[in-house]
């Protein structure tokens, strides 16, 4: 497994993790409240998900210092490019959906979970695709 | 040669030289060169292309 894939492995995981935490303490404010929880929810899912990524990468690093400080080859370049492109247009679509359910609700405090979840749904799928990619035809 | 010696000869990874081996990518025409010098022999001698 190249080091390009693991780091996409640990990512992933991490963010899919991060994830469902977040839906789960947000699913949870907005019962106790009555009412969509604020924004800032957000906040410690931020954190976690930047504490877990340093760590997740200096760990990868750590096991393998020469990978890590290569630079992409070509196949994994146009890997990236590629799982960076439909991540992109999966994320275009869901923040204009995310956009349309705000017209009809008026949910500031919804249309902030919905953006920042489409994040995390299209930044874990780029890293499942460059998984894919990577084990298939790049 | 190794794999390993060959994408790092070539500025590759092993995995990238693995998927060649495999007809899972193709290589830039600059890689490709530097395969084939590697060994010492020509472009068509290491690469072919059957077409449609």
């Amino acid at each position: 497994m190249s080091f390009r894939e693991k780091s996409a492995w640990g990512m992933a995981a991490l963010l899919a993790a991060a994830g469902l935490y977040y839906l789960w303490i947000l699913v949870a404010a907005s019962q106790a409240m009555g009412a969509t929880a604020p924004a800032a929810i957000a906040i410690l899912f931020t954190l976690l998900v930047v504490v877990g990524s340093i760590a997740v990468q200096v760990v990868l690093a750590i096991s393998s210092p020469k990978e890590a400080s290569a630079p992409a080859d070509e196949r994994e370049r146009l890997v990236t490019f590629r799982a960076g492109h439909w991540s992109g247009l999966l994320f275009v679509t869901w923040t204009v959906l995310a956009l349309g359910f705000f017209l009809v609700r008026g949910d500031g405090n919804m249309l902030f979970h919905l953006i920042l979840g489409g994040l995390i749904v299209s930044q874990t799928a780029e890293y499942a695709l460059e998984i894919m990619l990577l084990r298939g035809r790049a | 040669m190794s794999q390993a010696q060959l994408g790092e000869a070539i500025g590759v990874t092993r995995q990238t030289v693995i998927a060649i081996e495999q007809g899972r990518y193709s290589p830039s025409l600059e890689s490709a060169f530097r395969i084939s010098r590697q060994f010492g022999v020509g472009l068509e001698d290491v690469f072919g292309w059957e077409g449609d």
